[in-house]
């Protein structure tokens, strides 16, 4: 039987450096479709603190809410699909799940912002892209055509595009994939924003680009001091980014640790399974091909639609117990700052990886 | 864009050349004489014989064409044979009353049909869009001449704000114009309201779900501007194709809600023209019809490179 005793989540956030450190705050978020064929449970409980100027990464399959927990952050479930049900989201002392829109729209693009995964379509293809860096400026920050113009041409420079000037009046068509996104990355942190939000902002890029487009977004981060949610299904990036991670499996969150650690000594099976499948060393017909994604792990996904009452994971476990399907497991310590949501990490951690 | 507006110009050449060739052998296609077929049943045989040289008709048909091309491209549509007057004559002095009901019935259309398919994409699924929508059913399906009457009735004779029928020109003071075009307007602009207000909450309900939507709220952007300054201009296209179609058929429809309201413009002058078969104007009024056509569909070309950067290469 585990050792761990049960932490009740508000304890872990000033653990450390005190109240003041942690600037984003979620506490059992759950958000939840509604769709023909029943409820989506998308994000089924969500804890963590994000800390000032920290790297998070989350990383999961696809399908687990990955997404859907960013989107709750900034406020951008569609309404007529879903919406959060249940949870708190505290951005330096306001609650975000009970603002009004108008307020929202207020923080959104200005004190935290998002970087999505598609930068072919995220873009909108009729306005120049110096307008739509401008447009953020003069909404948050009333500066005027001139002034906020010549701000978004800074910040196409900052985010090394060449030739800015002549770039700014160009249309999103008339951009490379990588180029899109560091425009898309210009506008996200126009407003030097204390949070931003990347969902998996490399995964739909060329394999060579995506190390040149995370570098600039890291670089930038410590420059403006910016604390960042990065969202990837990749544990390469991982490892070469964060400093803290949570791994997501089915809207919960399966084990949290600071990234040595979680990569070193993973306590959740499914951590280990997708640590697992990271190809270790390449073979010379590999290599060259693209990494290949988290999918080794046998079996699927559960659907998000059926009420999960025991342990997510269970089906594909291979340390399942009768317990496991019962009773859903807590978010548990298991060492410092690790955190695991398993009845048999004790087994788990006694056979080597 | 300059080659784009070009080539779109150029494409012009053809369709105005076989609108030419047509017009020209409508009378020739005509079984019999063409001379008797305009005639009439009982004109003498001397009568036949005036009409066939007045119209040429005497000479070979190459050379015939030859000249009327030659004339067309002179601004000579022929001659009445009827009246006696030019058609170029008579088509100037039928055209403001139909420019200014059909330019007329295009601003109310747009005016009214676009915020309303804005309103209803926005608001899908409410009772708001199903108000939009259902209107747009009533407004095409209900026939022009019915709404024309109808409101006839409730603002000429019971309200009394507007005059029943009739045109005054804008020589006479705008006012007047507008007055008596308001209920003409709305009576043919009804059905093309409903037209491009459902094309309007088509278009824009499929750009709302496109990403850069998203990324406009991730902005912080008013929804207003979301609506217009991100959503509009993208669903723009389906809409002013909507619109440059909408265009091309009220010709038709200018004939009956000229014929309702009793104004005197082209479409009046189209049916007295078929009426007596007084074929040079007709062919005259097809040649016109189909440049104005060709006009608004080159215009509509041309407006997408406005709305549309990826257009303009
Ligand atoms: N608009 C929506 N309507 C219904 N279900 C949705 C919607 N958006 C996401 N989901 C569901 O929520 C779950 C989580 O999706 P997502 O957060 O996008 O996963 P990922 O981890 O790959 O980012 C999926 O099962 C997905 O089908
Ligand atoms: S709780 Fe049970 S099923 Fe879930 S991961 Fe742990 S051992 Fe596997
Ligand atoms: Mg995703």
């Amino acid at each position: 039987m585990t050792m761990a005793t049960t932490v009740p989540a508000e304890s872990t956030a000033t653990s450390k450096a005190g109240q003041s450190d942690t600037i984003l705050s979620v506490r059992d978020l759950r958000t939840q479709f509604f769709t023909r064929d029943g409820v989506v449970r998308a994000v089924d409980g969500i804890s963590f603190d994000l800390n000032r100027g920290e790297t998070l990464c989350i990383v999961g399959e696809s399908g687990c809410g990955k997404s859907v927990t960013a989107l709750s952050i900034m406020g951008l479930i569609p309404q007529r699909a879903g919406r959060i049900v249940g949870g708190t989201i505290n951005f330096e002392g306001t609650e975000l799940t009970t603002q009004t829109e108008a307020e929202m729209r207020k923080i959104r693009g200005n004190r935290i912002s998002m970087i999505f995964q598609e930068p072919m379509t995220s873009l909108n293809p009729v306005l120049t892209v110096g307008a739509q860096i401008a447009e953020s400026l003069s909404i948050h920050q009333g500066l005027d055509r001139r002034a906020a113009r010549d701000r978004a041409i800074d910040m196409l420079a900052l985010v090394r595009i060449a030739d800015p000037k002549r770039r700014a009046g160009e249309y999103p068509h008339q951009l490379s994939g990588g180029m899109r996104q560091r425009v898309m990355i210009a506008i996200a942190l126009a407003c030097n924003p204390q949070v931003l939000v990347a969902d998996e902002p490399t995964t739909a890029l060329d394999v060579t680009i995506q190390a040149q487009i995370l570098n600039l977004m890291l670089e930038l981060k410590d420059r403006l001091g910016t604390a960042i949610i990065l969202i990837t299904h990749d544990l390469g990036v991982v490892a070469e980014t964060a400093q803290r991670v949570i791994v997501m499996y089915a809207g919960r969150t399966v084990e949290e640790a600071p990234v040595e650690e979680l990569l070193r000594n993973p306590k959740h099976p499914y951590t280990r399974g997708l640590i697992g499948s990271i190809p270790r060393r390449r073979t010379a017909a590999q290599r060259g091909r693209p990494r290949t994604r988290l999918q080794e792990i046998t079996g699927l996904v559960p659907s998000l639609r059926e009420e999960i009452p025991g342990c997510a994971f269970a089906p594909r476990c291979g340390f399942a117990v009768e317990r496991c399907q019962l009773e859903r497991p807590t978010l548990d310590i298991h060492g410092a700052s690790h955190r695991a949501a398993c009845w048999e990490v004790a087994r788990v951690t006694a056979v080597p990886q | 864009m300059t080659a784009y507006i070009l080539r779109r110009l150029i494409a012009t050449i053809p369709v105005m050349i076989v609108v030419a060739l047509f017009v020209f052998f409508l009378l020739h296609l005509t079984p019999g004489d063409p001379a008797a077929v305009i005639a009439g049943d009982d004109a003498s045989p001397a009568e036949i014989e005036g009409i066939r040289r007045k119209l040429g008709l005497d000479r070979p048909v190459w050379e015939q064409f030859g000249v009327y091309i030659w004339n067309l491209l002179h601004g000579d549509l022929g001659t009445s044979i009827f009246s006696n007057l030019p058609v170029m004559t008579l088509v100037k002095q039928r055209l403001e009353p139909s420019l200014v009901l059909a330019v007329a019935t295009l601003v109310v259309a747009v005016a009214f049909a676009i915020p309303m398919g804005v309103v209803a994409a926005w608001k899908a699924d409410t009772t708001i869009d199903r108000v939009v929508m259902g209107f747009s059913v009533l407004g095409f399906a209900v026939p022009v001449f019915l709404v024309g009457y109808l409101l006839i009735y409730v603002f000429a004779i019971q309200l009394r704000w507007l005059p029943v029928q009739g045109y005054r020109p804008l020589s006479e003071g705008i006012v007047g114009t507008l007055r008596s075009i308001a209920l003409p307007a709305f009576a043919l602009g009804m059905a093309y309201m409903a037209l491009i207000a459902r094309i309007t909450r088509a278009s824009m309900l499929e750009v709302l779900s496109e990403d850069y939507i998203r990324t406009a709220h991730a902005k912080g952007v008013a929804t207003r501007s979301v609506l217009l300054r991100h959503a509009l201009k993208n669903a723009a296209v389906p809409i002013v194709t909507v619109i440059g179609i909408g265009l091309a058929l009220l010709i038709s429809g200018v004939v009956i809600t000229e014929t309702v309201f009793n104004i005197p413009g082209l479409g009046r002058l189209t049916v007295d023209a078929i009426l007596k078969r007084d074929y040079p104007i007709i062919q005259g009024l097809i040649i016109l019809f189909a440049g104005a056509k060709v006009l608004v569909n080159l215009l509509i070309d041309i407006s997408y490179t406005f709305f549309d950067p990826r257009i303009r290469q």
